[in-house]
């Protein structure tokens, strides 16, 4: 799980939910990229953000894409949070004596417009929460942050702030994540992505 | 030479008809008659459960099976065959359950029986099911009345009748079904309809019952800050000797 | 034998020599090598390889990742370090000073053990200033270091982690050697010590030539540890930058590496 390097954090708020990942892919100390992808739309009110080891990161991805695909052709509708949760967690547990080495966070709105949050260890043990939910090498210094910056009904804007501070602060004393930031705020308006500058080291 | 060949016993006769599927549909048309009505607020199947001898003891059939928590169904044909549709359609809504965690849809697990009936009009070695299913459930989207026939094709009705007397039931509820229809309404129809053709007395342990629909409950969400939320979910059960003594005085 | 750590208290030696008159016996005492008490096993070097081994992973405030490196050119001997210490992949802090001022002339850079280093040329100092005492002059680079080697190699597979440069101007010029807790001691022009050393030996070796300008020189040894701390995971947040002349060494400055990036080096992104 420290392999590569992470920091993966969402959010509730009013309304709205948060998601927000570092955007380093290093192998132990070494730097390679700082455009690496680990968020995913699964369509614009749902996200999630996989932390762990990076080439389980993208083949999971993958299968959560066919996934997704064959559940929209056969149910003809989108996937709920909640559903895709479940969904995760029993991916995950089929591998349960071979994990994938990834702990997916879950963020989204449900259909009747409430904030839905959830995270899971690698082999799929589901955490539904109240507030937040963290991931990655970072892990210990989000919890931190965000049990100290979070409060309950923030609308999006300072939801965004929030998100970022949590995230940019933690990872700036994390060795292994960083290198960029990369926010997407899912209001029942849309979800909108900005990529926040950070330190370089 | 049994264990290296087997070929389709449906096959296709020179007109271009599957006669097998349409001998299979005579053997549906054989059987007892049932009902579905889809209500405003819900759906009913009901059938009866004539038996070929007064000595059998009528306690223990049961005609109308439950799938899973909201979907339920009933088949007119040939007994034995059924059971191995509801053992499927179980077993497909339990294999859903325990990836997604929630009941399937009712059309995706209407889609899962229906590929089993059509398996058996292709593969070696096998013929038909000789049952025709009334499939009623309700879901996140609605709740709904399917036919599902051996070919393997399905439909969705707003009432409909298989088996023995579908054909005059089918009129019957023509002239009946309304659009603003509510469940006991239904309920009460289907029996009307039943009524029309049914062999015997028409008492609660010679017919049968389900409806579906979808209730609110309060359920434990440790994500809420309540530790509370409401919810909706589909609901099918089959009514007790007592609910069906109530309508039956109704329609006497 | 228990260590002995009266040298620390300077006030009371100085009451002490007053006080008694006999010089001498304050100082043979204080010239000792530390003596640290060792484990009371028959091979205390075996043992600690075992303990020292299995204790990595709990050590707190190590800067075992770090970027270092020193280099000659003709005005002098440039020296640029970061400031990032981690246990395990925690930044315990962004602001250690790993450049060591041994004495007005004499520098050395810290990687390994954080207390390993200090405390080892914090006892270098002292000797030095023995020396000078003694001997009426400074001590040479090249003394120095030795020094320094002598001393840890007395503790060599006991777990000590040291890499050092040591540099300084003495009779001879500008000094530059490396020093490591292996026992190993190097003379060269040019030395990165650390886990971003490899970052840095590329920008080094690629700008490197004797003749430049210490301007040239400050700006291609920052550059060096600026591209360390953002290739290496371990290495990072602010550089010290120090050049060493005949007059000694001046500190010329700390720069955060964030700035730099944003407001120097890549401004565009």
């Amino acid at each position: 799980m420290d392999y590569n390097g992470a920091a993966i954090v969402a959010m509730k708020g009013k309304n709205c939910v948060a998601i927000a990942s570092d955007r380093r892919f290093g192998v132990q100390a070494q730097t390679v990229s700082t455009n690496f992808k680990k968020i995913f739309e699964v369509h614009p009110q749902l996200y999630y953000g996989l932390g762990g080891l990076a080439t389980d990161v993208l083949t999971l991805s993958e299968i959560f894409e066919y996934k997704l695909s064959m559940y929209k052709l056969r149910e003809g509708r989108d996937i709920s949070p909640k559903t895709f949760a479940n969904l995760a967690a029993s991916t995950l547990y089929e591998r349960r004596f071979g994990p994938w080495f990834v702990e997916p966070v879950i963020a989204g709105l449900e259909k009747d417009g409430t904030p839905f949050v959830c995270g899971m260890d690698l082999i799929g043990a589901l955490n539904f929460a109240t507030d937040f939910i963290v991931s990655g090498t970072a892990k210990e210094q989000l919890y931190g942050m965000a049990e100290s910056l979070w409060e309950p009904d923030l609308g999006p804007e300072d939801l965004f702030e929030i998100i970022s501070q949590t995230l940019l602060n933690a990872q700036d004393r994390d060795a292994l994540s960083g290198w960029g930031g990369v926010v997407t705020v899912i209001t029942p308006e849309g979800a909108t992505t900005r990529y926040l500058k950070s330190r370089m080291d | 030479m049994a264990d290296r060949y087997s070929f389709s016993l449906t096959t296709f006769s020179p007109s271009g008809k599957l006669v097998q599927i349409e001998y299979a549909l005579n053997a549906v048309s054989q059987g007892v008659t049932s009902i579905g009505i889809k209500a405003t607020n819900g759906c009913v199947i009901a059938t009866s459960k004539q038996t070929s001898s007064p000595l059998i003891d009528d306690t223990t059939i049961e005609k109308i099976s439950v799938v899973c928590s909201s979907i339920g169904l009933v088949y007119s044909g040939m007994g034995p065959d059924a059971r191995v549709l509801v053992d499927r359609a179980r077993k497909a809504a339990q294999q859903y359950r325990r990836v997604y965690n929630e009941d399937p849809p009712v059309a995706i697990l209407v889609k899962e029986v229906a590929q089993v009936m059509q398996e058996y009009t292709q593969s070696g070695g096998v013929r038909p099911f000789g049952v025709s299913l009334l499939v009623i459930g309700s879901d996140s989207t609605g709740h709904y009345l399917y036919q599902v026939d051996p070919s393997g094709s399905y439909f969705p009705w707003k009432a409909t009748a298989i088996g023995k007397n579908m054909v005059n039931a089918k009129t019957f509820l023509e002239k009946r079904f309304s659009a603003n229809l509510e469940r006991d309404d239904a309920c009460h129809t289907a029996l009307l309809t039943l009524k029309e053709g049914f062999e015997g007395a028409m008492t609660e342990s010679t017919v049968e019952l389900g409806i579906a629909y979808s209730e609110e409950v309060e359920v434990t969400d440790s994500s809420q800050p309540s530790g509370k939320r409401r919810e909706r979910r589909g609901v099918f059960r089959k009514l007790a000797a007592e609910e069906v003594k109530d309508y039956l005085a109704n329609i006497a | 034998m228990p260590l002995n750590l009266n040298f620390l208290n300077a006030g009371r030696r100085e009451n002490a020599l007053l006080e008694t008159g006999d010089f001498t016996a304050g100082l043979v005492d204080s010239v000792d090598v530390p003596n640290f008490e060792l484990p009371a096993v028959a091979n205390p070097v075996e043992f600690l390889h075992h303990q020292t081994k299995e204790a990595e992973s709990c050590r707190i405030n190590i800067a075992k990742g770090t970027t270092t490196l020193a280099f000659k050119y003709q005005g002098g001997v440039i020296v640029c370090v970061d400031s990032r210490a981690t246990a395990g992949s925690y930044i315990a802090s962004g602001t250690v000073k790993k450049v060591i001022e041994i004495n007005p002339y004499l520098l050395g850079t810290m990687a390994g053990g954080a207390a390993d280093c200090s405390y080892w040329e914090r006892e270098l100092g002292r000797r030095c200033r023995l020396y000078e005492l003694r001997n009426k002059e400074r001590i040479s680079v090249a003394a120095a270091s030795k020094l320094l080697c002598n001393m840890v190699l007395g503790y060599k597979g006991m777990g000590l982690s040291m890499g050092t440069m040591v540099t300084g101007w003495d009779k001879t010029g500008p000094g530059l050697v490396y020093v490591d807790s292996d026992g190993q001691r190097l003379k060269a022009d040019l030395f990165s010590v650390g886990s971003g050393s490899t970052y840095a030996y590329g920008i080094l070796d690629n700008g490197y030539h004797f003749d430049m300008s210490e301007e040239e020189a400050l700006e291609l040894g920052r550059r060096a540890i600026y591209h360390a701390g953002c290739r290496d995971a371990y290495s990072g947040n602010t550089i010290n930058v120090y050049s060493v002349k005949e007059t000694g060494w001046v500190f010329k400055g700390n720069y955060d590496i964030a700035k730099l990036h944003w407001e120097l080096y890549a401004p565009e992104q």
